[in-house]
């Protein structure tokens, strides 16, 4: 059986290529035939006109005019796509006698390859299955997934925007510029981050004050809320330390009330605020140190915490509304 | 405690599967900020962010302010007198402290408050964070034009 599928799909495919090498060498032996049939050689052509313009090659010229690659290439793929389906049909009606077994698909045939190995069809089923109560889907329980979803769009327009930032008193300022006037759409996703770095702070706020009414906290949910906690510091820490990164004149002054606020603590905040400024001033160490914390140890640290956070949300549910 | 079993889903509940239920709703809610965020971003072509001077520390400008969320702290730390409680406390010191103490209390919420919860609880909840709310928000109004 399997011999006999081999020499189908070797006869069929040598057929098929010495049939285009056959029309291929034909048009071009055409085209040659035809200049040398004026007497003149392919160097003289070259010198005086171009030879395509004399006896233009037929795959590019239609009709006498140059359409560019494309054309040849459109049909090649159009008509090329057809023969696909052809064959592909063929083989799927032929296959049943050749093999005696109705034809299966090669997507399923892979996907039956990897469940041998990994042998997740069962654990995945169960999540994906998982009941949830359909009151959890009125809008106002959205806006922690709204939340999420604006923390996955600030961390993809954050790592186009790290492309061209450069974290460095000299050159911070001049990146923006550049990534503002330069890059392509770079004023765009600086506006998506700029404006979803808000949103999400709105959005994680309204979602904790749903939770704080509905008495979502409460026991057994109370590590859920300390988790949840923990991610609002965390958003307002990325604001906190997104925000000197642009290094004008407004990011420098709110960095440095800001650090006077956490320098007002009694006690520790001395060592608070030299931590953040990394030194008595705001200056280029404190710029490399925000974006140090904005770019991996926030975002590490937010990504661990959402971790654990959706977790419990999988295990308890959400709370009956009474 | 009765909640104790609140996360077993009944009957009651018109359980439907995460997957496509649930998770085609939230995608479709992520498929409409997403457009949200392109609308923005497309603004944002020809209204840019933009910056100010670039950062020059001899230059102190006329109103400085912390970020939009920040700003209600900041607030509060101008408006405090410099001495309260007869001149016992430092009012920088009582709103740095309170606020990490508020935090904190925050965070501990669930272990103090553990009782049923009643409708009563509800609405008392919702009134309590109104006002704050409704308080932080004049406070950054405060912030923003003064």
């Amino acid at each position: 059986m399997r011999l006999a599928s081999k020499f189908l799909i070797t006869g069929t495919a040598i057929l098929i290529l010495s049939g285009v090498l056959l029309l291929v060498t034909y048009s071009h032996g055409q085209a040659y035939q035809s200049t040398a049939s004026r007497g003149q050689s392919f160097d003289e052509v070259s010198v005086e006109i171009p030879p395509a313009k004399l006896e233009p090659c037929l795959h590019c010229h239609i009709q006498g005019e140059h359409k560019n690659l494309w054309t040849p290439t459109l049909r090649w793929l159009t008509f090329g796509s057809f023969g696909l389906v052809f064959l592909f049909g063929f083989y799927q009606s032929t296959s049943i006698w050749i093999q005696r077994k109705p034809f299966k698909p090669l997507t399923t045939r892979f996907a039956e390859w990897v469940e041998e190995r990994y042998q997740i069809a069962k654990p995945l089923n169960d999540i994906l299955k998982k009941p949830v109560p359909s009151f959890a889907r009125w809008w106002w329980y959205c806006l922690g997934g709204i939340t999420f979803f604006l923390f996955v769009i600030q961390g993809t327009t954050g790592i186009l925007l790290a492309f061209y930032y450069k974290p460095t008193a000299a050159e911070a300022y001049a990146s923006i510029q550049f990534i503002e006037n330069e890059v392509y759409f770079g004023a765009a996703i600086r506006a998506i981050h700029h404006w979803s770095a808000n949103g999400m702070i709105v959005m994680a706020v309204a979602h904790m004050i749903r939770v704080f009414i509905m008495g979502a906290y409460k026991p057994p949910r109370e590590l859920n809320w300390v988790s949840g906690v923990i991610l609002l510091v965390l958003t307002l820490a990325f604001g906190f330390t997104g925000y000197l990164l642009p290094w004008d004149q407004r990011a420098f002054w709110a960095s440095t009330v800001g650090t006077e606020i956490a320098g007002a603590v009694p006690a520790v905040g001395n060592l608070v605020l030299i931590f953040l400024r990394d030194g008595w001033g705001v200056t280029e160490a404190t710029l490399g140190r925000f974006f140090g914390l904005h770019v991996l140890v926030i975002p590490i640290a937010t990504v661990v915490s959402m971790l654990l956070h959706f977790m419990m949300i999988r295990r308890l549910g959400v709370k009956r509304p009474l | 405690m009765k909640d104790r079993s609140s996360h077993e889903i009944l009957p009651d509940d018109k359980p439907v599967p995460f997957f496509p239920d649930h998770l085609m709703t939230e995608f479709w809610v992520a498929m409409g900020f997403l457009g949200l965020a392109i609308i923005i971003g497309a603004i944002g072509m020809f209204v840019p962010i933009g910056l100010q001077d670039p950062a020059d520390p001899l230059n102190t400008p006329l109103h400085v302010k912390p970020e939009w969320y920040f700003l209600f702290l900041y607030q509060m730390l101008k408006v405090v007198p410099d001495y309260v409680f007869f001149g016992q406390i430092e009012g920088r010191v009582l709103v740095t402290v309170g606020t990490i103490v508020g935090l904190l209390g925050l965070m501990l919420l669930p272990f103090f408050d553990k009782r049923d919860d009643t409708k009563r609880a509800w609405r008392i909840r919702a009134v309590l964070s109104a006002v704050v709310v409704i308080i932080i928000i004049a406070l950054t109004i405060w912030g923003e034009v003064s």
